[in-house]
This record gives C-alpha cells, structure tokens and sequence, in this order.
C-alpha cells in the first residue's frame, strides 16, 4: 500500500454521496481531504509532538549549555559563553564534582590505565587490519576516544584511591547495577520456566515492585536501611554497627541505592525473559533431551542461544533507562554522603535548583553524549553484530 | 500375529516392547492398553487421525511424556521411567526442531557434543553421517538457508549419526510438498533397510503408511483397532473404522436393516448369506473392486454426481440417498452428470460390518 | 560413526539433581529451586510488608524502634488514612484526581498518536530530505538565538522563521536531496527514548512559562505524551508489522479509505499489543517525579509530589502518611493490570524485544 488517494472526478460513478453533477459538499470535500492526505496526517502529528517537545527543547538546552543566563526582573538575559561551562565541568573548578579528584596516579592506577588503553589500541588495530570503512573508523574512533578517556578517568580515581565524581558514579549504576539486575533477572527467569507449581503466583509477585512510583521505592528502602528503627536494626546492633550511618560510608551508599534500584528493575528484565524463555519451541527442549543433553548443557547449548537476542536488547533498553537514575539517589541519600551516590541527572538538578542553568545544561549534555556514545557502540558492536551473524 | 520382517536387522537392533500402557490427561484417556511388540529392525507405523492418541504414544516410548501405566521395554532393558537420553533413541520431529543457531554440522554432530566426544572425532562421524544423507556439501549452511527437502535430511543424519537403538520419527513428511514427501518416503525407507534400526514411525497419511510399513498399527481413539502388514490391513480390515480409513478414495459404504438374509437401503435389495437378522449393518466395497454398468445391469441404481478424469483413470461419484459413493474406471470412461448407472461388484470382494459397534461380520454377499 | 555409552548408572549426585522421568523434579533440584524463589518472595514483598504496616502506624511507632507485628507488637491506628482521607481530603483527592485525568489523557494521546505513526511507518512509504530536515533546525537555532539574546517576542520570531523556512525550502530543498527512509524515521523517533528528562525539562519548562501553561494539566500530559510517545512507536510499530497484509488489502479492495482501514481492522487486530502498550505507558505516567516536579506548583500536583511532600522539612518525614499515599498509588495500577492482563499475550512484549 504505497497510497490510498482516490481523486474525485466529476462524471465518474460512485465518486461520492453527492452525486453526479452538484458540487460536493463541504463535509464531503473535507473527508475527501483527508483520505488524500492520510499519508501525512498519520504521522504528522508524532512528528510535530516531537519536534515541539523534544528536538525543540533539546536545541535550547544546547544553546543554554553554551550560555550564562542571569535572571533578572521580568525575565531573563541570555550570554553567550562558548565552551566554559564544559570546561568547567572537565577542567575547572567543577571537575572534583563531575569526573572526581586527581592526584597523582598510584602505580594499580598505572596499571589500569595502560592496560586498558593497552586493549584499545589492539582492538582499533585489529579493526584497520581486518576490515575497513571511513564511517566505521570514525564511529570507532569515538568510541575508542571515550572508552580511554573513561578508563583514565577510574584508573586516576577510583583506583589511585580517590573519589570519583557524578560520572563515575553513574556509570557504576548503569554496568554494575544493570549487570546485577541483568543476572537475578535472567536467573529467575530461567527457575520460573522450569515446571514448578504456582508459576503465575511467583510471576504475579515478582512483578509488583514495577508499579510503584520510584520516589515511593526510594523511601520505602530508606525506611528499611535505618539503622536504629528500621526493621532490620537489631541486625545492625547485634553485628555492632548499631551507630552506622549511610551518610558516612560512600560505597554502602552506593550499593544500598542499587539494591532499591534492583528491587524496582528486575521485574522488568525478568517478565520479559521469562516471556523469551516460554516461547523457545519445546521441540528444540525436546530433542535436545532426547540427543542426550544434560540440564545445564540444554541451558547453554539451546535455550541461552534463543534467548540471548532477547537479553541483548533488553539489556539496551535497561542500560538506556539506567543513565537517567535520578530518583532514588535523590530520595535516599540526596546524593550523599558529599557527592558519593549522585548521579549526572541528579548533578544537573541540582545545579538547576542553585539557578545555575546554563551549568546544569552542559551536565545534561554531557550525559546525553555519554549515554549515546556508550549505547550506540554498544547497539553496533554487540546487536548488529548478533543480527549479522544469524 | 505372524510377522515377517523383510530386511535383516542390524546386529544391535533392538526388539521393542509396549505394554498395557496408558495415559490420562486429568480425565481424558488418551491412550488405553496400548499392547505392540516391535521387532528388531522392523519399520512400524503408527497410523490414525489426528487425535487419536499415536503421537501421546510415540512421546511415551521417547519418554517425553510421562506413562501413566504400562511398560516400555528396549531388548533387555526397562525403560519405563528412565529419561530420554538414557534410553538410546534418536527422534525425528515434525517441525525438526534444528537448532537455529547452529550450522548442519554443529546440529549434526549435537549429540556427540553432548555426549562428550572430542571435536576431532566428531567431524568424521558428522561427515559420515552428512553423507548417508547427501549433505556434505552444506554442512556450513545454517538450517534457515536450507529448503525444507533439506532439514528433513539433516534432522535424519542428527537421528542416525549416534546409532540408537530405535528410531522414533513424528510425521517427519508432513512439512513436505506432495513431490518432495514421494521422494523422501523412498529415500527414508530405503535407509532405514540399510541401518536395520527398529523404527516408530508416526503418521495421519495412509499412504505413508502402506508404502513404508512393515507392519501397521492403526489407531483410533486411544485404542488400537488393528496390527498388521499393510497387505492385511487393507484386504482383511478388522472393522469399519480400519475398512474406511485405509484407501484412497476410501472404501464405498450403504447402510441398511438387515430380513431374511436381505440387506435392504432405500429402494434396493442385496442378498446375503448367514446375515444377522434384524440388524442394521453396513455394506463396504472398494472404489477399485467396482465397475459402473447401465442402469438396472449391477446391484443397484445411483445418479452421477460428478466424474473426474485424475489422468490415468476417471473416478465416477454418484449419489444414492444421503451417501456418495465412487468408483474408479478406465479413463476413457464417459458418463453424464445426473445419469442413473448400475454399480456392480464381486460378492468375495463385498465387506459386512454391523453399523452398531462397526465389527466386521463373517456374512458375505450371496 | 562413533559409539556413546549406552548404559547408565546413577550416581547419587544425579539421583539428587535429575528427575526420576521426565515432568517431574528431582529433590535437590526441588530444593534448590523453590529456595531460591522464596528467598527472592520474600525480598519482593517484606519492603511492602512493611509499607503497609507503617501506614497504621503512629508517629511513636515508628521512632520508638522496629515493630513488627501489627497488634502484638504495637497496636494499628488509622490515624494516617484519617488524616489524608477525611481531614486532609481535599489535597489528596485533587492530587489523586490530577494523576488520573493526567495519566489516562497522556497514555490515550500517545498511544493514538503513537500507534497512527507506527502503522504509517509499517505500511506507508516516506521519504523525507535530509536537507529540509537540517533547514529546519538551522531555523529553530535562529529562532532560539533571536527570543534569548535579543529578547523578541516569541510569536513574532516564530511567524517570520516559519516564513523564512518555507522560502528556503522552496528554494534550497528542491534542488539538493538526500532522502532518508522509513528505517531513520522509525530510529529517529525511537531514539528520543534516550533523552534523560533532565536534557529538555528546562527548556519545557520556560516554554510552558512563556505561554502561561505552568502548573496545568495540558502541560504535564503533553509532556507525558512526547515522553512515551517512543515506546508506544517502538512497540506498536512491530505489533502492525507482524499482522499480514491481506486483511488490509482486502478492506482497501471493498473501497475503505486508510482511516477506515486502520479504525476496522488494523486497530481491533492489535488490541493485545494496544493494551500491553497502555498498561506500560500508563505506569510510566502514574508513577513519573521529576517533569512533574518541574511543571507544577500546586493546581496541578500529581500523586508522586504528594509522596515527597510528606518530607515535610523540618517535622521530619511523615512515614505513616507516606505509605498510605504510596499505597493508594498500587491500587489502580494493580486495577488496570488485572483489567488489560486478559489481553496481553505473553508474546507482545517479546517480538518488540527480539531486534
């Protein structure tokens, strides 16, 4: 169906309620109109929506990034400053905040970082050797530029034994929290599709934490993680940390806000790669056990094989979901204790609510670029690749 | 029940024992007392309807489902309640159920994978078997870039590359064009003579059935109606049910009351000897055995419904009450639509069942 | 072709881990299975055990240390649910009816909107100019540039661009052409899925405040709407791509127009899709904070403002009152759930998923 158009000819049988002779009538003409035009109107007002909400808005905060907005009465006065908010992020006074506090690296520092950039330039090289497209290079080499400026970033922070800003920590979220959720998820998935009794009561259950608003999640584990009045306070006391706090230890608090964060996802990984299990056809099941395979080789040999498309995406999906964690750091800790859970998207409000708007542009938009980077590559190496090959 | 079994069986050939098994489904029976002896290296096949419980059998003896009752035992050995891959079959099924994501060798080779066995021994095994089959050439395809005459030969060489003891096959055709399905019987029959492996065959296609079977099992309902060589089956049926679903066009039937040795329908008359009196009994004769003669010249009158030239012969339909009847006849045959003919047969070639129960009856045509 | 043995001996760890036929579990695996999926039951549902207990429970409850058990640990109290239900009442009904009427419009819009765009994509060739498309944001730049540094009123920016740009198509577009794909539309719309709220909700909100629509339910769900406006696309757009053709064709061949076809026979084909689309977007909206935070002040505050209201500062966190608002957050949810479940297959979400 490339087009439905059917054109009004006067003289032409069945050309419309009006007749032959007489003009149409408005409402005629109109529906006449419309069915001429539905290519257009069918889409058009997705695309419009989009453009006026999203593409719009998302020039503007562009322009905002690269702008100092002071308000003032009755408005406000737009100044065009070129790259210093980025560069205050990256460079200046901002950058313990965004990418965290460099010192001199420690030798597992050292370590880190060559290794890494050590793996990269094999990985670029063995690229140019094997094959070659300017657009792949190119592609590639964004990557490859922001893999290493990562891995510099951890290697002179986190692993030289000094704190790490906003952008570390949601990273943290985005691969180990992502990469945790992915595993219970794909394992409960897997224990549900065996034939146990009171499949759907389970399936029922674990979805629940899905439909709770995130900031009510955040407060429910906030709530849970007292120590001195939640639930598990004797626990506490009776391991001796009775006068714990999470304002203290930045890594409790970073993986107590991803065990909120995993309590809120794994449902959603799990509903849909239980769906992807139940619907491997059972005869691939059945000769699999009939050829003599055990439990676990069904598992990798078949059922993981079928599965992993699904997973893949996803995963895509959740890692997409995961840079934009703003509630739960918010509710939890407020991004303490300092800026040790804060996430970017956390970094950015708060840098609006100091009216820093111009600040808290150019964090988004770092966000943005981190986000897009990882996920595209990560879209072309491992999906594309996957469609590729089978 | 004499069996002669045609082809020698493979020195570790199996016999197969089926025994009194059963299955329930919550209330529904799906298979009763199922009783058969397979013999070593013989091609069995299960034949009946959709429905009627061979494929709930076949998954039984692969152990794929579970036997509510009964015994199913492999030459020696028990293997009632042992896992599939402890009881050395191979299956072929219908979909075939080839791992997408694995080339014809790696599914090929599968249950040699996963029995352990080093690559390197593997891939003449794979290479072998790939060639019984004629698919050496494509073990790099995966089975998506395969024609369906093509998977059918691949899910064959993953169920002959570790040589069980049984072959069970679910209607391994019935993905095949009518072409492609002629030719793939042929070539399946022709090797499992060669391995000699004791094989399950199920299947809804009577012909299949008649064409591969060194002996048929037909069922119906759970129930198995009859065991025989396909010659047996089709000239001596147990009943209604085995007389009419062997034979294509299947058998002609009329239905009448049954005084004096008379059988009565309609208008018509037919004498018959040792007849039970006062019963309702049924008629069968085959489309083959008959011939259309003029009207008044056979047994009975019936109305041309239509007549259709199949190329080597002309199968006439005619009507008679509510039932249709055919007839094959030489095909420069010619008859008129709604033309009153005679059908004739031979009274040896007539069967007798009661309409009841569907039993055959030792009556014949006078 | 190589021999396998053929005979098998259990040994104990198989007898533990392998069923005794097939169906069935073996022991161990029964253990270890139904372990694991209790453990994981209880890490599910003890948080909203204790949600719901604190909601009965007084201020001195809860700072007086952990109860646990309703009536033997301390005695239940309504006094929260009172609070927010009969004195209070007026607040929490309007934030309840705020995130009803938005969530329901919001979800309606974009999967209407959405899904009209799926099938078009799904069905109608398009082949839009990448030229245009860049003329166009050169435009929006100007028109950005011109209302923030130079303070022009925004409508009178607007008519002049939209001017300009239609000069300049005429003139530019025609003559230069790289034509894009269903394929980059499809992409282009979905990938607006990446933008953290957190990118745009500044600009949004100076455009909400520059047409006097802050704090009003047309800004929320028209946000809400482009927000999910991607999923419902993404989703829907497999959904129409997997119905075959002919059903289409056929209305096409007895005279339907694309509307008709879409609302007789495209529609009530995919109701499985359509309500698996609506239960996730509708979650989505229900349970969303931050746009919200942004674009409202009081008229129109929805439920998940409500919950972080009840950090009421200084007086600490109101616990007691925050569960209940949480709790009467699940119900509809759950209601909604139950009502669409009988038409979600399974597989709705999967084929999307599958890439």
């Amino acid at each position: 169906m490339t087009s439905t158009t059917r054109r009004v000819e006067n003289g032409q049988p069945g050309t419309g309620p009006a007749g032959h002779d007489h003009p149409l009538s408005r409402s005629a003409r109109m529906n006449e109109w419309i069915d001429g035009h539905a290519r257009q109107l069918f889409i058009m007002p997705a695309v419009i929506m989009i453009l006026i909400f999203s593409i719009f808005p998302l020039v503007a905060s562009l322009i905002i990034a690269f702008s100092r907005i002071r308000l003032k009465a009755g408005g406000y006065q737009v100044r065009f400053v070129g790259f210093q908010n980025f560069s205050k992020q990256i460079f200046g006074s901002e950058q313990f905040h965004f990418l965290g506090t460099f010192t001199t690296l420690s030798i597992l520092g050292w370590v880190v970082g060559l290794a890494a950039s050590g793996s990269i330039a094999w990985w670029m090289y063995r690229y140019v050797r094997q094959q070659f497209s300017i657009v792949g290079f190119i592609g590639r080499l964004i990557t490859a530029f922001v893999g290493l400026a990562l891995a510099w970033m951890f290697a002179a922070t986190f692993f030289s034994g000094n704190q790490f800003g906003t952008l570390g920590v949601t990273l943290f979220y985005v691969f180990v929290g992502c990469g945790l959720q992915f595993l219970i998820g794909l394992g409960l998935a897997f224990l549900c599709s065996q034939p146990i009794r009171g499949r759907n009561a389970f399936r029922v259950m674990f979805f629940i934490p899905m439909m709770i608003t995130p900031i009510g999640v955040g407060y429910i584990f906030r709530m849970l993680a007292d120590t001195t009045k939640g639930p598990f306070a004797p626990v506490w006391q009776w391991v001796g940390l009775g006068d714990f706090t999470w304002a203290t230890d930045p890594w409790a608090a970073r993986i107590f806000i991803i065990v909120g964060d995993s309590w809120q996802w794994i449902p959603f990984i799990f509903i849909i790669l239980l769906a992807a299990f139940e619907n491997i056809p059972r005869d691939y099941v059945e000769a699999g056990e009939v050829d003599g395979a055990s439990n676990w080789q069904i598992f990798k040999e078949i059922s993981w094989p079928q599965v992993m498309p699904v997973a893949v995406t996803v995963m895509l999906i959740r890692v997409i979901e995961g840079f934009k964690i703003v509630d739960l750091p918010n509710i939890m800790t407020s991004g303490g204790p300092g800026i040790a859970t804060e996430s970017m998207s956390l970094h950015s409000l708060f840098a609006w609510r100091s009216l820093d708007l111009g600040q808290s542009a150019a964090i988004a938009y770092l966000l943005l670029f981190v986000t897009v980077v990882i996920c595209v590559s990560f879209f072309n190496l491992v999906v594309v690749n996957r469609m590729r090959q089978s | 029940m004499s069996t002669e079994v045609k082809n020698a069986p493979a020195l570790d050939a199996k016999r197969l024992v089926i025994r009194k098994m059963n299955k329930h489904y919550g209330t529904f029976h799906a298979v009763k007392d199922l009783d058969i002896e397979v013999e070593p290296g013989e091609f069995l096949v299960l034949l009946g309807p959709s429905g009627c419980g061979k494929s709930t059998a076949l998954r039984m003896i692969a152990g794929l489902e579970e036997i509510t009752s009964g015994e199913v035992i492999m030459g020696d050995r028990d293997v009632t309640h042992i896992l599939p891959k402890y009881r050395d079959i191979a299956m072929v099924f219908q979909s075939y159920a080839l791992y997408p994501h694995k080339t014809v060798a790696e599914n090929i080779g599968f249950p040699l994978k996963v029995a352990g066995i080093p690559p390197e021994q593997r891939e003449k095994s794979v290479h072998d078997a790939a060639a019984q089959v004629q698919m050496e050439t494509l073990l790099e395809r995966y089975p998506r870039e395969l024609s369906g005459g093509q998977r059918q030969r691949v899910a064959l060489a993953r169920a002959i590359i570790r040589r069980p003891s049984a072959f069970l096959m679910d209607e391994p055709l019935s993905n095949l064009d009518a072409k492609l399905r002629g030719f793939m019987r042929a070539e399946l029959k022709h090797m499992q003579h060669e391995l000699g492996v004791t094989t399950i065959y199920v299947t809804h296609d009577q012909i299949e059935a008649m064409t591969l079977a060194h002996r048929v099992a037909i069922m119906r309902d759970g129930v198995l109606q009859q065991l025989g060589t396909p010659a047996e089956v089709y000239t001596n049926p147990a009943n209604l049910f085995v007389a009419g679903f062997m034979g294509s066009p299947p058998m002609n039937f009329v239905e009448g009351g049954v005084n004096n040795d008379v059988l009565t329908f309609g208008d018509n008359k037919i004498n018959l000897s040792a007849a039970p009196e006062g019963e309702n009994v049924t008629l069968g004769f085959r489309p083959e055995d008959a011939t259309v003669v003029k009207a008044g010249e056979g047994r009975f009158d019936a109305k041309v419904y239509t007549a259709e030239m199949t190329g080597d012969l002309t199968l006439v339909t005619m009507r008679l009450g509510k039932s249709m009847m055919t007839v094959k006849m030489p095909k420069d045959f010619m008859v008129d639509f709604d033309e009153l003919v005679g059908i004739e047969f031979p009274s040896d070639l007539a069967y007798l069942f009661t309409t009841k129960d569907g039993a055959r009856l030792s009556a014949t045509v006078a | 072709m190589t021999d396998i043995p053929k005979h098998y001996q259990p040994t104990f760890f198989q007898r533990l881990f392998e069923p005794p036929t097939i169906g069935k579990m073996a022991v161990g695996t029964k253990v270890v299975v139904y372990t694991l999926l209790l453990i994981w039951s209880a890490f599910v549902l003890f948080p909203i055990y204790w949600l719901f207990i604190t909601s009965f429970k007084t201020a001195a409850d809860v700072n007086g240390g952990p109860y646990y058990l309703p009536f033997i640990d301390f005695m239940p109290s309504l006094h929260a649910w009172h609070e927010l239900f009969i004195i209070d009442y007026e607040d929490t009904l309007r934030a309840y009816f705020n995130s009803i009427v938005i969530s329901l419009a919001a979800t309606g819009l974009a999967v209407l909107i959405g899904s009209m765009a799926a099938y078009a994509l799904a069905r109608v060739k398009y082949q839009p100019n990448l030229v245009t498309i860049l003329l166009f944001i050169l435009t929006m730049i100007g028109v950005l540039v011109a209302i923030g540094s130079y303070g022009v009123d925004w409508w009178l920016v607007t008519a002049v661009a939209v001017a300009v740009f239609f000069f300049l198509m005429k003139a530019i577009s025609s003559r230069y052409q790289i034509l894009l794909h269903n394929g980059d539309i499809l992409f282009w719309m979905i990938s607006q899925r990446i933008l953290a709220p957190i990118v745009v909700v500044v600009p949004i909100y100076m455009m909400f405040q520059s047409v006097r629509l802050l704090d009003t339910h047309i800004a929320i769900i028209l946000t809400y709407t482009v927000v999910n406006l991607p999923i419902v696309i993404w989703l829907m757009y497999d959904f129409f791509s997997s119905i075959p053709k002919d059903l289409e064709e056929s209305a096409q061949l007895d005279g339907a127009t694309m509307i008709m076809t879409f609302r007789e026979v495209v529609l009530p084909l995919s109701r499985a899709g359509l309500a698996a689309t609506t239960l996730l977007v509708m979650i989505l909206c229900w349970n969303e904070y931050l746009l919200a935070l942004f674009l409202s002040t009081a008229k129109a505050q929805t439920m998940p403002i409500l919950v972080a209201a009840m950090n009421a500062g200084e007086r600490g966190i109101l616990w007691w009152s925050m569960s209940v608002v949480i709790i009467v957050m699940i119900i509809p949810v759950v209601f909604l759930a139950m009502v669409l479940q009988r038409y979600i297959s399974k597989g709705v979400l999967l084929g999307a998923v599958k890439g």
